[in-house]
């Protein structure tokens, strides 16, 4: 029978794909070096509100160089991924080149809402892939505190006539409901994710499991009466409410009574925030050339599209469709990070794909501590190995909804 | 030859695994075959000749065969006797024939423990071939002696093929299971530090030259360039063929004073376009860059693995003189030239693709060039038909 099982290893390359063959080690795989995040603070009122974006940015990149060891003029080019900064590229550039990157480092700049920080590590790991660069390095910034969530500009007649495409235009609490709604998710099950966000996060944050991924950040203050600026350092989380529990969260009042059944409320829903990551990428053999220490792999990334007004269940179609690709099944998966953009579509996506709730967000979520657009994609590759790290697992899904009806998620394989 | 429908010859309830052209007799092959696929039951040595009388259209017709308890994977010829071959068995024997003899083997030797896998005898050591094996060793034996000269511990899983260098006496390659290809210098017999953290004292690995990370899945073939040193082909699960320049190995006392288990291997090009996995790899005898796969989408092309430059340049030289080559080098110019103004991927597959042959309707499992007739190739398939064509 062994001769039967080796001639189906021929024909279909389960050698390729299946855990197996994730675990293995090429000289041309993706793998990540480091894996850093700042605090991740209240915008308007946390640690970061008087800094703005472009420091941030600076911030994230001086720590970058620091806790890499890499040379940063061997960098061979930079993705940042950020959502409602403005004038991102020149930020982004320019801060990389006053954190000490030198001039012949490029830099882009990425947008896909809130998996912008997943797209800029993609981006960089794909370059890696082609043989373009050798080195890469993947940023996720934002600052909620300078720049608001402007909505979109209003919609030509053709696209407001479109059944669907006008739905892109929906409010995200908008989608929160209709999600809620639609799959009768109830006020209860939302406030019970919700508050066990908000324990799991306090737990991992008293017994110090934060500390390990985050770099404190050096940032500005102001003062409100003279207007001066002075600098402070900032190390560690302010969103994480002690002490939260379910019946306290029953008690907030809807934010958003005028839609579907007026679900979603300031307790269930992830919290407005500033923060950066940043995440280095090479391909294995450099990374045992300079004699890096290799934290993972970065496997691949898929990006699903759904009906833009049920966006919040995006990583119940991207979760499969990335499953698929590696030739895993979800038992497979030791560890997820899904990001709570709103309790009722992370309720939805856990119950729908049938994921352990033991495997999944185990040191809480966006609801307890926030989700900066653009940080979060590449914050919760730091958080899922620095948890795999501790838990000694091997697999690590990220995942997240997008606005205007996506969702992405992505395979990573940690090494010792 | 007929230059239009291949010559075929069939073997009922025989699907076949390897076949040889023999080095001494220019119309003579063997074919190495298997009862039920080679899954569970006998075997087969089947003695095949072309015959090819002026004024009649050739033919190909079975002259012996011989049974075995096992089947057959692989089979070589002697380069020192006419009439003899070894062939590889699945139950982990190796038998020698003599095909002028009837029913048995002259001599056997069981020493694998698993399936072997391939044979191939030295023609520069003529009275020495080796061995590969599931178990993971390498075998160097020599007909005279009862058991093997020396044993390597090639990989620590299935070792699909095991070549002997044809440029230098005590080299070989192999592949594997693993992934890699690695070059073995026989005259430098030693054991591999064992890796970091482990403590596998009780199966060490033999010490390779050159360990080539070919792929990151299965490679079931390789063969080595018959003129140009350390130039190798590799085709396995992944689907491709690739080319390596293993020209920075380190030979003789040179490689142990150097640290073993050096790592590399350049791969010159890749060449993409079989639809399942890649079972054989052969160079051709008569050209330096002239590459026969075999494959089980059914099918077995030849690719030619030169630059465009190189092949514009040599347009003009004295490969005017060799018609069916013209034509083949013009092919994959005129393949460039489709690619250079349709696409800008500098990788473009099958661009190098001259020549596919699909008449099998079953896995091709083996293929091999003629000796003594230039561009005249042997295929051999589980539809159990060996087909002989020219290119």
């Amino acid at each position: 029978m062994e001769r039967v099982r080796q001639l189906v290893s021929h024909l279909t390359p389960g050698s390729s794909t299946g855990l197996a063959a994730l675990e293995r080690k090429n000289p041309d795989d993706v793998v990540i070096t480091m894996a850093i995040r700042s605090p991740l603070c209240k915008a308007g009122k946390g640690g970061f509100k008087d800094t703005r974006s472009d420091e941030l940015m600076t911030e994230i990149f001086k720590h970058a160089i620091a806790r890499s060891t890499v040379d940063p003029g061997l960098v061979g080019d930079i993705t940042v991924g950020t959502v409602l900064t403005p004038s991102a590229p020149y930020e982004a550039r320019a801060a990389a080149l006053a954190a000490g990157f030198p001039d012949h480092v490029p830099v882009q700049t990425i947008n896909r809402f809130c998996s912008s920080g997943l797209m800029a590590v993609t981006d960089i790991a794909n370059k890696i892939r082609a043989g373009q660069i050798a080195i890469g390095l993947a940023v996720g910034v934002e600052s909620m505190s300078q720049h608001s969530d402007a909505n979109a500009r209003e919609f030509s007649e053709e696209i407001k006539a479109h059944p669907v495409a006008r739905d892109c235009a929906m409010p995200m609490g908008w989608t929160s409901e209709n999600v809620a709604a639609d799959f009768d998710i109830s006020r209860a099950e939302m406030d019970e994710f919700a508050a066990l966000s908000y324990q799991r996060a306090e737990h991992a944050e008293k017994s110090g499991v934060f500390a390990r991924e985050i770099v404190p950040f050096t940032v500005f203050v102001k003062d409100p009466e003279t207007g001066k600026r002075t600098t402070k350092l900032v190390i560690k989380d302010d969103g994480i409410r002690y002490g939260t529990t379910k019946e306290g969260l029953t008690k907030i009042r809807p934010a958003f009574p005028q839609w579907g059944r007026g679900q979603t409320t300031g307790g269930n829903a992830s919290q407005v925030t500033d923060g950066a990551a940043a995440v280095m990428l090479m391909r294995r053999s450099k990374a045992e050339e300079l004699g890096v220490k290799i934290l993972g792999k970065h496997v691949t990334t898929a990006v699903a599209g759904l009906a833009p007004r049920i966006m919040g269940i995006g990583p119940a179609y991207a979760i499969p469709m990335v499953l698929e690709m590696v030739g895993i099944t979800k038992d497979d998966v030791d560890l997820f990070e899904v990001n709570e953009a709103f309790a009722s579509q992370y309720v939805y996506c856990v119950k729908q794909l049938g994921l352990d709730v033991e495997k999944v967000n185990v040191n809480g979520g966006a609801i307890a501590f926030g989700h900066p657009l653009g940080c979060t994609g590449a914050r919760q590759i730091a958080t899922g190995f620095n948890e795999l790290h501790r838990r000694k697992g091997k697999v690590l899904v990220t995942s997240m909804c997008i606005g205007t009806g996506m969702g992405a998620a992505a395979v990573f394989v940690r090494e010792t | 030859m007929n230059r239009l429908a291949p010559l075929t010859l069939y073997t009922p309830g025989f699907a076949h695994y390897g076949i040889a052209w023999s080095p001494f007799h220019t119309t003579r092959l063997a074919v190495a075959s298997a009862a039920n696929y080679g899954l569970v039951g006998n075997g087969r040595l089947h003695i095949a000749s072309i015959a090819s009388l002026p004024g009649v259209p050739p033919t190909i017709s079975l002259e012996k065969f011989y049974d075995t308890q096992d089947g057959l994977y692989d089979v070589a010829w002697s380069e020192i006797h006419e009439n003899q071959l070894v062939t590889a068995s699945g139950d982990g024997s190796i038998k020698l024939w003599d095909i002028m003899l009837n029913d048995l083997p002259i001599r056997a030797w069981q020493e694998h423990t698993r399936e072997v896998f391939s044979v191939d005898w030295s023609n520069m050591n003529k009275d020495l071939f080796i061995s590969s094996s599931w178990d993971g060793t390498v075998k160097l034996w020599s007909p005279e002696r009862p058991r093997s000269i020396t044993t390597l511990q090639a990989h620590t899983t299935c070792v699909y093929q095991a070549l002997f260098s044809p440029h230098e006496p005590d080299v070989i390659a192999t592949c594997s299971t693993d992934g890699t290809v690695k070059i073995f210098d026989l005259r430098m017999p030693a054991y591999a530090p064992p890796a970091p953290g482990s403590a596998n004292f009780t199966k060490p690995l033999s010490a390779a030259a050159l360990t080539v990370p070919a792929s990151g899945t299965e490679i079931l073939s390789l063969d080595w360039n018959k003129y140009k040193r350390y130039n190798l082909a590799s085709g396995g699960v992944d689907k491709m063929v690739k080319v390596w320049d293993c020209r920075m190995v380190k030979i003789g006392p040179a490689g142990q004073e150097t640290a073993f288990q050096a790592v590399g291997g350049i791969c010159e090009a890749q060449f993409a376009g079989h639809e399942y996995a890649v079972r054989k790899v052969q160079w051709s005898p008569h050209r330096p860059d002239l590459l026969a796969s075999a494959s089980y989408d059914m099918s077995c092309r030849v690719y030619v693995s030169v630059s465009r430059s190189w092949l514009l340049s040599s347009l003009h030289s004295s490969l005017l003189l060799f018609p069916y080559y013209l034509k083949l080098v013009l092919k994959v110019v005129s393949n460039h030239e489709l690619f250079d103004r349709w696409s800008t991927n500098p990788t473009a597959a099958g661009t190098n693709l001259v020549y596919i042959h699909d008449p099998h309707t079953e896995f091709v499992v083996g293929c091999g060039w003629s000796l003594y007739e230039e561009g005249v190739l042997a295929t051999c398939s589980w539809d159990c038909k060996v087909n002989v064509f020219r290119i």
